[in-house]
């Protein structure tokens, strides 16, 4: 892996938040915008190096709430900061409820080239329980203006385990999923914490609960059917076309470095994690006064830790993690060290040896975290600074 | 002070009939405190007695009381505890007294214990003054309530004193009656010293308290005492009297009521009921016979967390040194680590234990499913008593199995009688009678009925008393009496989790019972025990053979939503908190159940 940074952007913007929704995003906040868009380059410009970058994700909140114009002016300031690479991939995420056919002519002729579609389902009962702001049809209609104008790296997003939803149902979802042939389709399982207006629907009853059973079948039904029509799982969320594996997510998985610019954004760089305030008024503060915004977090990841998380994120993907090749870099016999839970967890069969490598079995992708805590240092984690 | 112008008198009445008001209100009438020092309930003065209304132990005040006809009196008040489970210790107070006021609710009328404490009293040959309370809440219905007196306990109408201890109409005439009506002590103050102990405390500077009634000779400071029943030998180190606050005072005399100062380092030593007499020329006869009141009711405590073993077992030893009741044995299970085998009075003295030991000793404890004392007779002819029923012996070692058995008494209004029967008759009791109380029909509930019935104390220990009370719409009452031991067949169930055997699940039920309560229990467990990386099946069993079980199936999806915009950090701290959470978890052999699931299923009643 070269030294190339991955450069997040964070937009926490939305016309309405979802149901379901626990991500750093505000709505009835659009007063803020410009102000939010100049306190971003000022970011920008206090925390480069002129860093090489890989690729640019702007995510959200509902980055596709912006106009062109202002998307403009945001690659336009990465562009005069940072090296950005030849052919990296600039990606925008873009709720299909706010976009039109012109909206994504225009933005890719400014240079975005992935486009990641918050459709999360193809049934308007779903969207509703979801509290999404569009409909299907939207959705649909978003992926073919897609593909109209010339995107060639459309993702899909997807939820599964919504209360409700039937196997059946999934499974047409699926099905017309993979006929509108996206080149990347991400599937996240529907997580809720106390609080959020769907996990409140849950409790008054208005709402059936969440059966993780269901979730398992019908994440297991759509491996099935997205192998068969020939993507790749290439990690435990995530399928992909040959070659349509998204690279700015993979940094994280790799360990890579990364920036994040805006509320609530993460960073990583020269072994420390650092994460921006997510209160959108202290980090405005910060621009006022000319200086970087303050840190919800800022932790050294030690050796041990990196050990961990390397063997942590690296499970994720679907070719595992080579423990050989690790041993090496962290100059400690790491299939020594874990033999011990390696042999109960392929005992338990959520994970498998392939020579150097280990990697989660088919069991194993739906129960990964009862394999990833396993991993973890014990006693003091990590020291903040 | 001359004996005739003494009075000993206790209350008598059923939980939250207004004992411990009327109280109040007599020490403010006499003048022995004010109102504004009087915190409600002056003779509760343990916090748990207060919240709960009920008073746990006696306690006594001496009120000093000019009457209508010039004299002052000295009237003794001794409080007695108003609960089943302290039937000893009531009968105990009452033999301190000469008279009992009856404190019947006109809202509710003649309970249960109100019948059990009225026939204590009559057995002490007291001198009883039926107060009709509370006659001026709305609810009251003191005609009907009259009758009934009349008709149960044979007091007319107007031998009946109609009182409001809360608002104090009625309770200036009660005073006069104790005067009139209950008669003088009749004790020789030149005989030999005989005085009863009807209750004692553990102080850390004077020893152990023994509050006493003496009905011969004289007690002061220095005296040697010696105890009939238990033996034990003391040197007075102070007398005094409850005014109410413990007040020294130089004698004790014949009539009187106070407490002795012992220097006794546990109560154990210092029993209520038996009598003290001087070490030199004492007295012959005891006042009363002497018998320690015995465990009924058993169960474990262990510490939650096993590194609290050594401060449990020094609050139990500080708890006990004041409740000579409480009887406790080190034990120790695979799951639960050490912890003790207690042996308790009755189900409200286990909760009271338990509320003390969490509450004055900041413990965090496991209570396990309460039991009672099994004889067992085996057939190599060696008897053998077991409280704990994980160590009752395989079946071809028994020969016969003896438990305890109580006569209840239960009043309700008709209406309920088909419910409660069916649950009695469930609950394993045997029918002995029906009584009508009275006769005025209380609308659609119908008539009052006392029920009499003997059943397993066994019985009684779980859900049964909620059941009563939830049947009747909360109108029955209880009252139990230890009647002894009876043949039983009964038989050890077991709960096998993952194919090991609990220890701490095991139940002693009848036969017939075992497949109903096996299926209730593996199912609660199916529903606490979260699911594992494999299936666990949960199996009940007697002996080799399984009556329930329950598959609990493999965990199939755990895994985290969208790891957002390289929020390494929180996913992490995600995980951590999952291994922090397996910390906290119980093993049964590979399965891990969280504390307070395990906890749920050790109360369930079963």
């Amino acid at each position: 892996m070269s030294d190339a940074i991955a450069l997040y952007i964070h937009f926490p913007f939305c016309l309405r938040k979802c149901n379901y929704c626990s991500f750093v995003s505000y709505q009835d906040k659009e007063d803020d915008i410009s102000t939010y868009l100049q306190a971003m380059n000022r970011e920008v410009e206090l925390r480069t190096n002129g860093e090489q970058v890989r690729s640019i994700y702007l995510g959200g909140g509902t980055p596709s709430l912006l106009s062109p114009w202002q998307i403009y002016d945001v690659l336009d300031i990465i562009q005069s900061s940072f090296l950005v690479i030849h052919g990296a991939e600039v990606t925008l995420e873009a709720n299909p409820g706010t976009i039109d056919r012109h909206y994504l002519e225009e933005i890719r002729k400014l240079g975005i080239n992935r486009l990641s579609l918050g459709v999360q389902s193809l049934d308007d009962d779903t969207l509703s329980i979801l509290g999404r702001i569009h409909t299907v049809v939207e959705a649909r209609d978003a992926i073919e203006f897609a593909r109209d104008v010339g995107f060639t790296n459309v993702n899909v997003d997807l939820i599964y385990g919504v209360p409700g939803q039937s196997l059946d149902n999934w499974n047409w979802v699926i099905e017309d999923t993979i006929a509108l042939e996206p080149d990347h389709i991400s599937l996240y399982p529907l997580t809720l914490e106390d609080g959020l207006p769907l996990t409140l629907a849950i409790e008054n009853e208005q709402v059936p609960p969440l059966d993780s059973d269901i979730a398992a079948d019908q994440y297991e039904l759509a491996e099935d059917c997205l192998e068969s029509s020939g993507y790749i799982h290439y990690e435990i969320s995530n399928w992909a076309r040959s070659g349509k594996e998204c690279s700015h997510n993979m940094v994280y998985w790799c360990g890579g470095a990364y920036i994040g610019i805006g509320v609530a954004a993460h960073s990583y760089m020269h072994g420390r994690r650092c994460a921006n305030t997510s209160d959108l008024d202290l980090y405005l503060e910060s621009f006022y006064k000319n200086r970087l915004p303050i840190f919800d977090l800022d932790e050294y990841i030690g050796r041990e830790l990196q050990v961990s998380e390397t063997i942590i994120l690296g499970l994720r993907l679907s070719d595992g993690i080579d423990l050989h090749h690790a041993s090496d870099r962290f100059g400690i016999d790491l299939i020594k060290r874990y033999n011990r839970q390696i042999c109960e967890l392929t005992s338990l069969g959520l994970l498998e040896c392939r020579g150097e490598r280990v990697a989660l079995t088919r069991r194993g992708r739906l129960l990964g975290n009862q394999v990833f805590w396993r991993f973890l240092p014990d006693g003091e984690l990590g020291t903040n600074e | 002070m001359d004996q005739s112008l003494i009075r000993n008198f206790c209350i008598i009445a059923h939980i939250d009939h207004g004992k411990s008001t009327l109280a109040d209100r007599l020490i403010e009438l006499t003048g022995a405190m004010r109102s504004d020092e009087i915190r409600e309930q002056v003779l509760d003065s343990m916090d748990l007695e207060r919240e709960r209304g009920i008073t746990i132990k006696a306690k006594a005040i001496r009120l000093d009381y000019r009457a209508t006809d010039g004299s002052i009196y000295r009237l003794n008040l001794i409080d007695t505890p108003g609960h089943v489970d302290f039937s000893y210790e009531v009968s105990r107070t009452l033999a301190a007294c000469e008279g009992a006021v009856l404190v019947i609710d006109a809202t509710q009328g003649i309970q249960a214990q109100t019948l059990a404490n009225i026939y204590l009293a009559m057995e002490h040959n007291l001198e009883i003054i039926p107060v009709l309370n509370k006659i001026d809440l709305p609810a009251a219905e003191p005609d009907r309530v009259l009758e009934e007196i009349d008709t149960v306990l044979g007091y007319s109408g107007d031998s009946v004193l109609m009182m409001s201890a809360k608002t104090g109409v009625g309770v200036p005439r009660l005073l006069e009656e104790i005067v009139k009506k209950v008669t003088p002590p009749v004790g020789n103050v030149n005989r030999p010293l005989r005085a009863l102990i009807f209750d004692s405390h553990y102080d850390s500077y004077k020893g152990v308290i023994a509050y006493v009634r003496v009905t011969d000779g004289h007690l002061s400071k220095g005296d040697e005492l010696r105890l009939m029943g238990q033996g034990t030998e003391m040197e007075v180190l102070e007398v005094g009297c409850f005014a109410p606050d413990q007040l020294p005072v130089k004698v004790l005399s014949a009539g009187d009521v106070g407490y002795v100062a012992t220097g006794l380092k546990s109560v154990s030593e210092c029993r209520v009921g038996d009598t003290v007499t001087t070490i030199e020329s004492g007295a012959n006869d005891p006042l009363i016979g002497y018998r320690p009141a015995k465990p009924m009711v058993f169960a474990g405590i262990y510490p939650t967390e096993a590194d609290a073993y050594q401060e449990l077992r020094e609050s139990m030893e500080k708890l006990s040194l004041n409740d000579a009741s409480l009887s406790y044995e080190p034990e120790s299970s695979p799951l639960l680590g050490h912890g003790f085998r207690c042996g308790f009075l009755g189900l409200l003295h286990l909760d009271i234990v338990r509320e003390r030991l969490e509450r004055e000793f900041a413990l965090s404890l496991v209570v396990t499913a309460p039991g009672v004392r099994y004889i067992i007779h085996k057939t190599d002819e060696q008897v053998v008593s077991v409280v704990n029923p994980s160590e009752l012996p395989s079946p071809t070692e028994i020969e016969i199995i003896e438990e305890p058995w109580v006569s209840i008494s239960v009043i309700t209004p008709s209406k309920f009688i088909g419910a409660l029967m069916e649950l009695i008759m469930d609950s394993g009791g045997v029918y002995k009678r029906t009584e009508y109380l009275g006769h005025v029909l209380l609308g659609e509930l119908g008539q009052r009925v006392q029920l009499e019935y003997e059943m397993p104390l066994r019985s009684m220990l779980t859900t049964f008393y909620d059941q009563l009370k939830s049947r009747s719409q909360g109108y029955a009452s209880l009252d139990y009496e230890l009647i002894g031991y009876k043949d039983a067949k009964l038989i050890k169930l077991d709960v096998l989790v993952n194919g090991l055997l609990v220890d701490a699940f095991s139940r002693i039920v009848p036969p017939d019972k075992a497949h109903d309560v096996g299926k209730m229990m593996v199912a609660k467990l199916k529903e606490v025990i979260p699911r594992q990386l494999f299936q666990v099946p949960i199996q009940a069993a007697v002996g080799s053979r399984i009556v329930a079980r329950a598959d609990i199936p493999a965990m199939r999806k755990d895994v985290l939503a969208k790891c957002y915009g390289g929020d390494v950090t929180r996913k992490r701290k995600l995980l951590e908190k999952q291994k922090e959470g397996k910390k906290r978890m119980k093993h049964i052999g590979q399965v891990e159940v969280p504390k307070e699931a395990f906890l749920g299923v050790l109360k369930l009643g079963a």
